[in-house]
């Protein structure tokens, strides 16, 4: 018998075991050993079941679709995109700005609920940061494959040249390529920088010489002394602040990117905080996404209880009331204001030929998450799995709106146009989904999925009933 | 990637033709290899496709290495200052007729076409085919050895030949043997044809244009009892009636008649003429007419007998309603108007117009009578029907085809193919292979136009002596030799014979120099005819049209015309003024007719008329009479390029049959239209960019078509700094929407073809288009055009987006692209209000495979995942730069190509900053407007409202 299987054998109580709405933090039985042993037992294991394999192998595929699709838009142009005049950004904008929005949820999770000394966030931290940062790397992708000359991308970079040409700074692009690689760096520094303590544990656990060396060598030689432990809560604790207004800047920023334009459907002050809330309510669900299966394939279901559901179900609820109220009023400003052009692109949105991806994008963030308000729904893992997916393809739908749609309405009728995304759009989408994938299932398989050292403090503070 | 498209298969076969590749592996062996390999994605626009490699045939010499010493040439050619470009005059014959040329030359290369200002049917402006002819001078398609029956023979088989035929004419007094050839103008021409008459009396000779103005002439005949030809002095009517006219657009002389109609259209400079146009299917006149009113053939039938009786003392005809109200407008305007019939009336309804024209005075002011320009056939009565029952009777055993291409253009009825099958020798000489080479015994290269002398008239008699502009690129034969060769084995040259034509009027040395300098023999404008109008002709009645319904008319497409530019890609891809249709020429249907038979654009109707039938998608054609279809010819060309084989559908064959009422059927098929205007045709709210008013209105209110523009405050000032300040002032009163400037414009700034797959995915390339805005009901709408290309604002939206700082401001108000930086985000084309940013999404420059040579080397040839768009000529502004900066000054005199190619002078480009510059004028001028002012860019381009001469804004009627 393996560990693994021995852990699992061991937990067989906690197997299956829905979200209940009485379920404590963590489970009481659990102890600093028992959930040491278990979260350690995965990573340490020669071999993985047989459902790790298959969705690996599923994922690489995407992945080596996604290199065909890159090599060939490399090779042949961005003509091999629908993107046409006058909608002259399509898909890869349009990925990016949900790729990133995906990415915010751990940011937000890790970072700001650390700063509010939130203790349910333990059980998650981890896997959303994750999430982050494989998120962000999909991100990260697009706007270079987007150029026109993508080998050209760094003249986006203030670097030191013979010309002396740098780069314009009042460009909304400038800014956010800035602002990507700021979020994307230090959120893979924050990643790493928490899992720091995490690791050495790995390397004390490990048996094997390999593993030894490979965690160790990772572990920075953190031995865990009071004087290691100092410096490192001030140092995470400063990374974290740092975290997270970057975290509301970068959405801002991608937000700018759009309000910065004079474009019609685009040319908004509501934008920066739009993007904010969009975020949010896809990085929230793409963490109740993952988190479900997760749970149960891992057999987390004593660290990520009902009251994990629970409260990531009520965000979930508040930021798709947030994009709501933001939908309402973009409405009331096209209205409410004097330009001709976007209230036609308005009307087109509710009533033109692409009005279905509009009322999707409404369904599905506004109208599907209200069922969160019943706390029945909010602990149903089918029902969580659905919505979370509505709300991921709501998201997609919303930027296709504004990408795409307005995009075709510019101010002058002559210059109207369409928009019919290629073949190649939609494997380099699916590519980088299975890149995603892919990150996460390997991540999962070397690394403890559940910060052992912070679940430790819930396991001893649940354990004091003073507290 | 998409399926390959049908339009390359004709490079298979090129590249299977054993002849070809044989051919070509003896000079080049690695070149067979290429041209065979399998080629991808946009054949149309591998287009020129064996391209390069062939031209480089031509131009590298065709015999291989040369043999002897080579010595370098220290001294350069005479004439030739590297680095500037040449002028040289020239003519782009259309229908016979002349309109004059300057060919810009660099290094000796043609690299461009310019109006001919001392031309009196050019005036300074060209026709976009004009333009276009560059491309067909470098076509590597074009033909370059001979062949019998398809085979390659040597240039002394081909003589052999000539010389039988020599012994045969001499022999049979030149019976049987028959000369076909286009209208011609050619005084040299004529003069060799008459010599062959002379040494064999019973030789025949036929001018024959597929798509002909023998209507036009033949009426004059009636009318006059003589050959005549009309010259207008269209700035002096002031009411103009046009029936389904093609007077702006096609008739002879057209680039001058704009330019003069154009000429009082503008209240601020002019007192406004008014135009009536009635017509069956829309055109560029009626776009730009006063009033326009839709009548089919039967409605244009009964005005016309009206108008003969309100205006002749022939029997009076109740017309139209509306027709009372013109007719008192004629009647008032007694010697200041005129009535101008299109050339699809029969020759009765000419001679009658002639008769009314008279009778409204206007002769001698108006408009004049000259001897025709053109030169007859040998007998009147001949014609191509006429011809063809002598070729299947076997009573034609020769048939020399010259420039022509009747195999394809013949109307289908007369199965030209299979009587030429019957003509024991018949050969063609054309510039590239066609319907007619293939079905000829021998097929013979012409020269093309630009490698040989020859001359040419214009609509008004005036003639041009065209030199040769280049080297002959392929070993052509001229016209004027193959002729010579039917005399005498040793024909005298073509310079000789041009010479020997003008000896009179240039046989002093300066006379002739003078002559090709200017582009124009010095009086040498026709002779006034002073001929009285038989008294007959009042009592004439028009023969009654068809009454069947719907009748099918056929119209030469705007810019293929009757097929002789299907190669051309320029003109294949520039979209048609109305439909903004490129690639194809899908059926007009009226909007009603659509409607029962429940049609929509691209649908696919199959169309049978008197046995013949095909298939064509079909295209709502707004403002179209109900009772008829209209197909446009020159297209569906069955061998021709790569450009345009198989492109549209070919209608000829559907003409000359006796039934008209066609049989249209709907089948299931579908056909994507390449548009490059894809909103809804009609729009609530398009007053507010191409603005128009009623000539009351304006009388009214001096400025009503400016709104509460004023710029407001921006956040990044810009200020004028440089010395200059470039602007540019369009008036719409005088757009006609012909797109001249739009082929001008892509040749000046090598913009590439991108071909109709790309055009269908809404990539296309113009820096300049010509904005279509409809507003009515569909049945009959407004029509207004509005030139758009970058507006060089001031503070333009797509600087300060531009990550890398790849365009941004000069000191003179330019807004420049910096192709080298371009990073291609693409952000300042959502940017642009105006978008008229184009993308390269894929390396179109490099596709189109076009002859380096014939680009422009003062431009940029830009290169994959690079924004560009209009730069107001800049190359054109830095050479005046330097004119000026050597003498000191100032430069102010820069002519855009667009500004330059236009007939109607609609652009006016310009230092702004110049006191009393005539862009300053006209932008201060009541009329002038900004197009969307409220985003507040501050556009250093203006537009000039449109004013109709009508009391009060009119829909058009029915």
């Amino acid at each position: 018998m393996t560990l693994l299987q021995a852990q699992l054998a061991r937990d067989i109580s906690a197997e299956g075991r829905p979200p209940h709405e009485n379920d404590p933090i963590v489970a009481p039985e659990q102890t600093l050993s028992s959930m040491t042993s278990q979260i350690c037992a995965p990573p340490l294991e020669r071999t993985w079941p047989l459902w790790w394999k298959l969705s690996l192998a599923a994922a690489l595929v995407f992945v080596f679709i996604l290199v065909v699709a890159i090599g060939w838009l490399f090779y042949a142009g961005v003509g091999i995109w629908g993107i046409d005049w006058p909608v002259v950004w399509g898909f890869a904008i349009l990925n990016y700005v949900w790729w990133i929005a995906i990415a915010s949820g751990g940011t937000f999770i890790s970072a700001l609920f650390y700063l509010a000394e939130v203790e349910w966030r333990s059980a998650l931290n981890r896997l959303a940061e994750t999430i982050t940062i494989f998120a962000a790397a999909c991100a990260a992708i697009y706007p270079i494959l987007h150029l026109g000359r993508p080998w050209l991308f760094y003249w986006l970079f203030p670097y030191p040249n013979v010309m002396g040409v740098w780069p314009q700074f009042r460009s909304p692009l400038l800014w956010d390529f800035v602002a990507i690689l700021t979020y994307v760096v230090s959120s893979i520094l924050f990643w790493y920088y928490g899992l720091v303590p995490d690791l050495a544990t790995m390397r004390d656990k490990a048996g094997a010489q390999d593993k030894r060396r490979f965690y160790g060598v990772f572990a920075l030689g953190f031995r865990g002394s009071q004087n290691a432990w100092r410096y490192y809560r001030i140092g995470y604790g400063l990374l974290a602040a740092a975290m997270a207004p970057l975290v509301i800047s970068v959405h801002s920023i991608v937000g700018l990117d759009f309000a910065g334009a004079a474009t019609v459907g685009w040319h908004s002050t509501e934008f920066p905080p739009f993007f904010v809330f969009g975020a949010l309510l896809s990085g929230f669900a793409t963490v109740m996404l993952l988190a479900i299966p997760v749970r149960r394939l891992l057999r987390l279901e004593d660290f990520i209880t009902g009251r994990h559901f629970d409260i990531l179900g009520k965000l979930l609820l508040t930021s798709s009331l947030c994009v709501g109220y933001a939908y309402l009023m973009e409405a009331f400003t096209v209205f409410y204001g004097p330009d001709a052009a976007e209230k036609r692109l308005f009307i087109d949105k509710l009533t033109g030929e692409l009005a279905p991806v509009y009322w999707a994008t409404i369904l599905f963030n506004v109208v599907a998450p209200q069922s969160m308000w019943r706390r029945s729904v909010r602990l149903n893992e089918t029902l969580v799995v659905l919505i979370s997916l509505f709300v991921i393809v709501g998201m997609w739908c919303e930027r296709y709106v504004i990408v795409v749609m307005s995009l075709r309405r510019t101010h002058l009728p002559s210059a109207w146009g369409g928009y019919t995304p290629t073949i190649w759009d939609w494997l380099t989408l699916f590519g980088t989904v299975g890149l995603f994938i892919a990150g996460l299932l390997i991540a999962i398989r070397l690394l403890p999925v559940i910060s052992m050292f912070e679940m430790r403090e819930v396991i001893l503070r649940n354990a004091r009933p003073e507290k | 990637m998409p399926p390959v498209k049908p339009q390359w298969r004709s490079l298979e076969e090129l590249a299977q033709d054993a002849q070809f590749l044989s051919r070509v592996e003896q000079e080049f062996p690695g070149l067979v290899a290429s041209i065979s390999a399998p080629r991808d994605r946009r054949q149309a626009l591998a287009l020129m496709a064996a391209s390069l490699a062939l031209a480089g045939v031509g131009l590298g010499g065709c015999n291989g290495a040369p043999e002897g010493r080579l010595i370098p040439a220290v001294r350069s050619p005479p004439g030739i200052v590297p680095g500037t470009p040449d002028y040289y005059s020239s003519a782009h014959v259309e229908g016979g007729y002349a309109a004059g040329t300057v060919i810009k030359h660099f290094m000796g290369r043609p690299i461009k076409v310019e109006g001919n200002p001392f031309h009196p049917a050019s005036l300074g402006a060209t026709s976009p085919m004009a333009q276009a002819e560059l491309l067909n001078f470098y076509d590597p398609r074009r033909s370059w050895g001979v062949t019998r029956a398809n085979l390659p023979q040597s240039r002394s088989a081909l003589e052999q030949a000539l010389a039988e035929q020599r012994a045969r004419l001499a022999t049979t007094g030149g019976a049987g043997f028959v000369i076909l050839t286009g209208a011609s103008t050619s005084p040299t021409l004529a003069a060799q044809l008459d010599a062959l008459r002379k040494s064999y009396p019973q030789i025949r000779w036929l001018h024959w244009e597929p798509i002909g103005r023998e209507n036009v002439e033949k009426g004059f005949a009636l009318a006059y009892g003589a050959r005549l030809e009309l010259k207008l002095q269209i700035q002096n009517a002031d009411v103009i009636l046009a029936i389904d006219s093609d007077l702006l657009s096609a008739a002879p002389g057209h680039l001058n008649f704009a330019r003069e109609f154009a000429s009082r259209r503008n209240p601020t400079r002019a007192k406004m003429n008014r135009l009536y146009a009635i017509e069956a299917t829309p055109s560029l006149i009626a776009a730009v007419a006063d009033e326009r009113f839709i009548a089919g053939p039967q409605d244009s039938h009964r005005v016309l007998r009206a108008l003969a009786g309100a205006l002749l003392d022939a029997e009076p005809v109740e017309g139209p309603p509306w027709l009372d109200r013109i007719v008192s407008d004629l009647k008032a305007n007694r010697g200041r108007a005129f009535i101008h019939l299109g050339p699809d009336h029969p020759p009765e309804a000419h001679a009658l117009v002639c008769a009314m024209n008279e009778a409204l005075g206007g002769r001698g002011t108006v408009y004049t009578l000259l001897e025709a320009a053109t030169h007859a056939s040998s007998d009147d009565s001949l014609s191509l029907s006429a011809l063809i029952p002598d070729m299947r009777a076997d009573r034609i055993s020769s048939l020399l085809i010259i420039d022509s291409n009747p195999v394809y253009a013949a109307p289908g009825a007369l199965d030209f193919a299979e009587a030429l099958r019957q003509v024991d020798f018949s050969l063609c000489l054309s510039a590239t292979p066609n319907e007619t080479t293939d079905a000829s015994l021998w097929a013979v290269p012409m020269a093309h136009p630009w490698e040989g002398w020859s001359d040419a008239r214009a609509f008004d008699g005036t003639a041009t002596v065209m030199q040769p502009q280049a080297l002959p690129l392929y070993q052509g034969l001229e016209p004027h030799d193959l002729l010579g060769l039917l005399l005498r084995p040793d024909p005298p040259k073509s310079l000789d014979l041009i010479r020997e034509t003008w000896r009179v009027p240039l046989g002093a040395k300066d006379a002739w120099i003078d002559a090709l300098a200017n582009g124009v023999v010095p009086d040498s404008i026709g002779p006034v005819s002073n001929r009285p109008l038989s008294n007959a002709v009042a009592r004439i009645r028009p023969p009654e049209p068809p009454s069947a319904t719907p009748v099918l008319l056929f119209r030469p497409d705007p810019y293929l015309l009757d097929g002789r530019y299907a190669d051309n890609p320029w003109l294949q891809e520039l979209p048609r003024p109305l439909t903004k249709i490129s690639w194809g020429n899908p059926l007009q249907i009226s909007p009603k007719r659509a409607r029962e038979m429940l049609l929509h654009d691209g649908d696919v109707v199959r169309i049978a008329v008197d046995g013949a039938h095909t298939k064509a998608p079909i295209i709502i054609a707004p403002g179209q009479s109900d009772d008829c279809i209209v197909a446009l010819l020159g297209f569906g060309r069955s061998h021709a390029g790569p450009v345009g084989q198989n492109i549209g559908v070919d209608f000829f064959k559907l003409m000359g049959r006796s039934c008209c009422a066609p049989d249209v059927q709907k089948t299931n098929a579908r056909e994507e239209l390449a548009s490059t205007q894809h909103h809804a045709n009609m729009f609530d709210e398009q007053g507010v960019y191409a603005r128009s008013g009623a000539l009351a209105q304006f009388l009214a209110d001096p400025n009503f078509a400016r709104r509460n523009e004023e710029p407001q405050p921006s956040f990044y000032e810009w200020k004028p700094q440089g010395p200059a300040a470039w602007g540019m002032s369009i008036d719409l009163n005088a757009c006609i929407g012909c797109k001249a400037c739009v082929v001008a414009c892509q040749a000046e700034n090598n913009i590439p073809v991108v071909g109709k797959e790309e055009i269908l995915r809404e990539r296309e390339m113009y820096w300049l288009r010509i904005d279509r805005y409809y507003d009515g009901p569909p049945e009959s709408p407004k029509v207004s055009f509005q030139p758009v290309l970058c507006m060089h604002c001031e503070e333009a939206p797509c600087e300060p987006v531009c990550p890398v700082g790849a365009t941004l401001h000069d000191a003179e108000g330019l807004n420049v692209m910096v192709y080298n930086r371009c990073v291609g985000t693409r952000f300042c084309s959502n940017n642009c209000p105006y978008k008229v940013r184009r993308f390269n999404y894929f390396d179109f420059a490099g596709e189109e495979r076009r002859a380096i040579e014939s680009r422009n080397p003062d431009v940029t040839v830009r290169a994959r995942g690079v924004m560009e768009k209009c730069t107001f000529c800049l190359q054109r502004i830095a050479a005046a730069r330097i004119v000026a900066d050597r003498e000191g000054e100032k430069a102010s005199a820069v002519t855009t190509a667009c500004e330059a190619a236009c007939p109607t002078r609609a652009f006016t480009f310009g230092d702004l900053a110049e006191k009393g510059s005539e862009v300053a004028a006209r932008r201060a001028g009541p009329l002038s407007y900004a197009l969307l002012a409220d985003q507040n860019t501050k556009p250093r381009v203006t537009y000039e409202a449109r004013v109709l001469n009508v009391d009060e804004p009119k829909e058009t009627k029915k």
